[in-house]
């Protein structure tokens, strides 16, 4: 892996942390048949307030099918590299470190908003906290995909 | 652009803003800046007269859009003044007089009279775009030479129009005192921002034809000081005109002074308080009956001396309809009793609709019950049930190192940096100054905190986001140091007011450099509150903060990679208490959960809490991921499709009494059902039972 220098790997992480949450929010609220897009094919964890669910495609059905609407708005949030040289499984391995570019790192997100839920401005506006792990997209299919996935989530309403 | 118009749908706008700026005073330029101030910016484009609309102003000028809008608004503006006034230093105080100091210089500010009477008043702004034109123009006239004149920002308050210019048009514009503009003469003075002033302001008199503020002020102390009751925190405002008092200051006979005395009370009763906190639990009810109000709109700043407020009467006014109550329509959120017995409006056919549809919490809607405490509760449920933290730790790791971690961190960030950070460990935070709040309750600013805050949505320039980060003990220790003394609860004695969750993460960095596929470590997320000394007064806070552990060389075998902390205005421990509060955790026999091998999942809210006692860890009750290898069926305690919510709780209780008791999952819910589902109960009656020996050897699981 080439020497990377430390204002790429902010900008790196930074800008992946912004896309995360200038995407995922919107499509909770206007888009929720992409939800499970965002999410690695085997998460490690994903937590609603404290509910676990199993993996992207079963946060997408409870969205799509128990959900009211929601609206969120961040007002809040920052990252950092967790491992910024992320070891990636792919379908022909495990990616040897000769391979790894900027991108190979993992990320811990953390953003703080609030959400309202139903349509009516009469329901309550809920302050919530949440953390997310993302990681490289291991997917060798470069056309359409997202750079980085959802590898754990923790959702908690804290107001 | 899209992405932020989703986020923030137009039409949500206002009503956010609405609800959560009316005691935001904590911004402390928004009141006194104008629309190109800081503060400014946040308000539609639409308040802001364009430029080049023939007076030649500038853009920052503001005019009412809306008749009585802006006067409102200016009403706030006084009121955040005045309370600033006396809350803060006389340094404050002396600067407000002088007239605000801007980013762009000093401005010095005088106020217009007169012009409200002029035949310019029946424009759609009540002529204030004349008058700033008119202003402008007279300055020209007497300016030689140099730029046009311009007057910076402006704002109306009572019958004056505050006008700021810059220093050297001070005495032309005082020169325009006297002048005749639309067929009256106007007054021109220096603008006197003080307390007793604003009272006189808000009177509309002068000093030379009324008595003196200070006497105005004591009355209307005095009168306050007989109508209220704190025993039962009472402000009897009932059947004002007739008050002997009142009429005796002559308030009732003239029109102007009527509409003007409500403002002006309840600035005095504010000014009988130096403490927020104070003047805010001083009242839970307050009577406008008999007051012959067609409109809310003369008594309206009673929703912002008194947000808060629980009980409200207003019966027998003339209240017709919901439009004469549409100024407090996003007002009061925690009334919980009203009484408009006696108004016209109580007979239209969606009084009762309407009103239960604004005040989410009324209870009590002219003296009849129209929700009970338990709707009303329901109604704050999520479409997510909450449930107890999620901890799902090893050997102990997650919970040895937060019991040390916020206890050394409010007594010693020193030796706490040099007992989990290495030379990698992170450090960064982010201040959410807009977080929902537990009430409508004040906070400090973040001064102390705000420089180093790392917040990604205002922070946009790479330097400052790297420059924001703190990488190494030596720097991590720097910013604690910086920061102010906390003092958090402690964990063990106060668990309800921390939530903890935990759980293993995976590709961590080997710091031997042995394992290609990384170290797993822990990921820990803390949400909670601390204490904070601002200025002598103690202010609670909220928090979130997520830890990245790993393996190192630190106390206990570990290292922190990564610490993210958010701060935000304390908003409580309520949101995280479980909706099914009342089931007391597991802590029998373990026969039931999963093997020792396998992690720990889901420690009850309160993890910490049984440490002390040199007991085993507590056991777990079982929910979502171990229920599983429980022998529990698939999805069984977890929210899935076509399961309602309480049916979720309902299987969440069962498992819990079934890891409680030894018993099956059948039998459980028979104990629970045949209990009205009442933990307690059937936990009693399963001892009961239990001791007896009525239960059959059936009912209970095997032993694993």
């Amino acid at each position: 892996m080439a020497k990377v220098t430390d204002d790429t790997l902010t900008k790196v992480s930074t800008d992946a942390a912004t896309e995360l949450v200038n995407s995922f929010y919107p499509a909770l609220k206007n888009d929720r048949s992409s939800i499970a897009s965002f999410y690695l094919p085997t998460p490690t964890s994903i937590l609603f307030n404290g509910n676990t669910v199993a993996d992207g495609a079963a946060v997408q059905e409870i969205f799509q099918n128990q959900m009211p609407e929601a609206s969120y708005e961040v007002q809040s949030f920052d990252c950092q590299i967790m491992n910024r040289a992320y070891p990636t499984t792919t379908a022909a391995g495990l990616k040897p470190a000769t391979e790894m570019g900027v991108k190979d790192m993992s990320i811990l997100v953390m953003a703080s908003g609030h959400v309202r839920y139903g349509e009516s401005r009469d329901q309550p506006l809920r302050g919530f906290s949440e953390t997310f792990v993302l990681v490289p997209n291991p997917s060798s299919d470069r056309k359409r995909r997202r750079d980085w996935l959802i590898q754990s989530q923790n959702f908690r309403l804290v107001v | 652009m899209k992405t932020m118009k989703s986020r923030r749908p137009g039409g949500d706008r206002g009503g956010i803003r609405k609800r959560g700026a009316t005691r935001t005073d904590r911004d402390g330029d928004m009141d006194m800046d104008g629309p190109g101030g800081r503060g400014g910016k946040r308000r539609g484009a639409g308040q802001t007269r364009p430029s080049g609309s023939g007076s030649g102003s500038s853009a920052g000028v503001s005019r009412p859009t809306r008749p009585g809008g802006d006067r409102l608004q200016a009403r706030d503006k006084t009121l955040n003044a005045i309370q600033k006034a006396l809350l803060d230093s006389r340094e404050t105080q002396a600067n407000i007089r002088k007239g605000k100091t801007n980013a762009s210089g000093n401005l010095e500010s005088y106020s217009v009279r007169g012009w409200k009477t002029s035949n310019a008043s029946n424009h759609r702004d009540g002529g204030v775009g004349s008058l700033l034109g008119f202003l402008e123009r007279k300055i020209d006239a007497l300016t030689k030479s140099g730029p046009r004149a311009k007057i910076t920002k402006s704002r109306v308050e009572g019958d004056s129009l505050v006008v700021s210019v810059r220093p050297e048009l001070a005495d032309r514009i005082l020169r325009v005192n006297g002048a005749l503009f639309a067929g009256v003469r106007i007054v021109v003075e220096p603008y006197d921002g003080s307390s007793s002033a604003a009272i006189d302001r808000e009177l509309g008199t002068t000093s030379s034809t009324s008595p003196s503020t200070a006497d105005t002020k004591s009355k209307m102390t005095m009168i306050l000081s007989k109508r209220y009751y704190p025993d039962t925190k009472l402000l009897d405002l009932s059947k004002l005109s007739s008050d002997p008092d009142l009429v005796a200051m002559g308030i009732f006979n003239q029109t102007s002074t009527e509409s003007k005395f409500f403002p002006a009370l309840m600035k005095v009763w504010e000014m009988g308080f130096t403490d927020a906190k104070q003047r805010r639990e001083a009242v839970d009810s307050v009577s406008l009956a008999h007051n012959s109000l067609t409109n809310v709109t003369a008594v309206t700043t009673l929703s912002q001396t008194f947000p808060d407020l629980k009980n409200l009467d207003l019966s027998h006014n003339n209240l017709k309809d919901d439009r004469s109550m549409s100024a407090w329509r996003w007002k009061f959120r925690n009334l919980e009793f009203l009484d408009l017995t006696g108004n016209p409006f109580s007979t239209e056919p969606t009084f009762k609709e309407t009103l239960m549809k604004w005040y989410p919490s009324l209870q009590t809607l002219n003296n009849v019950l129209v929700r009970t405490p338990e709707e009303i509760a329901a109604q704050k449920k999520t479409p997510i049930p909450v449930q107890p933290p999620h901890f799902q730790d090893e050997g102990q790791i997650a919970e040895n190192f937060i019991r040390a971690f916020f206890v050394r961190f409010d007594s010693n960030r020193e030796e706490l940096a040099r007992s989990f950070y290495d030379s990698h460990s992170e450090f960064t935070m982010n201040i959410n100054t807009s977080a929902p709040k537990a009430q409508q309750t004040e906070s400090a600013g973040w001064d102390p905190y705000i420089k180093k805050s790392r917040n990604l949505l205002k922070i946009n320039h790479l330097p400052a986001r790297m420059s924001r980060s703190y990488i190494g003990t030596a720097k991590v220790l720097e910013v604690w140091k910086d920061l102010p003394e906390t003092r958090h609860p402690d964990v063990t004695a106060r668990p309800e007011e921390y939530l903890i969750e935990c759980y293993p993460v995976p590709g961590l960095p080997d710091l031997t450099g042995q394992s290609p596929t990384g170290v797993g470590g822990l990921l820990v997320m803390v949400h909670g509150k601390f204490e904070e000394n601002v200025a002598g007064k103690v202010e609670t806070r909220s928090f979130d903060r997520t830890f990245v552990i790993g393996p190192g060389s630190g106390l206990g075998g570990i290292r922190v990679i990564n610490d993210i902390l958010c701060l935000r205005a304390y908003g409580g421990h309520e949101a995280w208490s479980p909706e099914n509060q009342a089931i007391p955790y597991a802590t029998g026999p373990a026969a039931i959960a999963a093997g020792a091998s396998a992690p720990v999942a889901a420690i009850p809210a309160a993890p910490l809490a049984t440490l002390p006692t040199p007991v085993p860890a507590p056991t777990p009750a079982p929910i979502p991921a171990p229920l599983a290898q429980a022998g529990f069926p698939p999805g069984y305690g977890v929210p899935g499709p076509g399961k309602t919510e309480t049916q979720v709780q309902q299987e969440q209780m069962i498992a819990q009494m079934s890891a409680k008791s030894g018993m099956t999952l059948q039998f459980s819910e028979m104990a629970l059902s045949g209990n009205g589902w009442n933990f307690e109960a059937a936990w009693k009656n399963f001892e009961e039972l239990k001791a007896s020996g009525t239960l059959p050897a059936s009912a209970f699981l095997a032993p694993v």
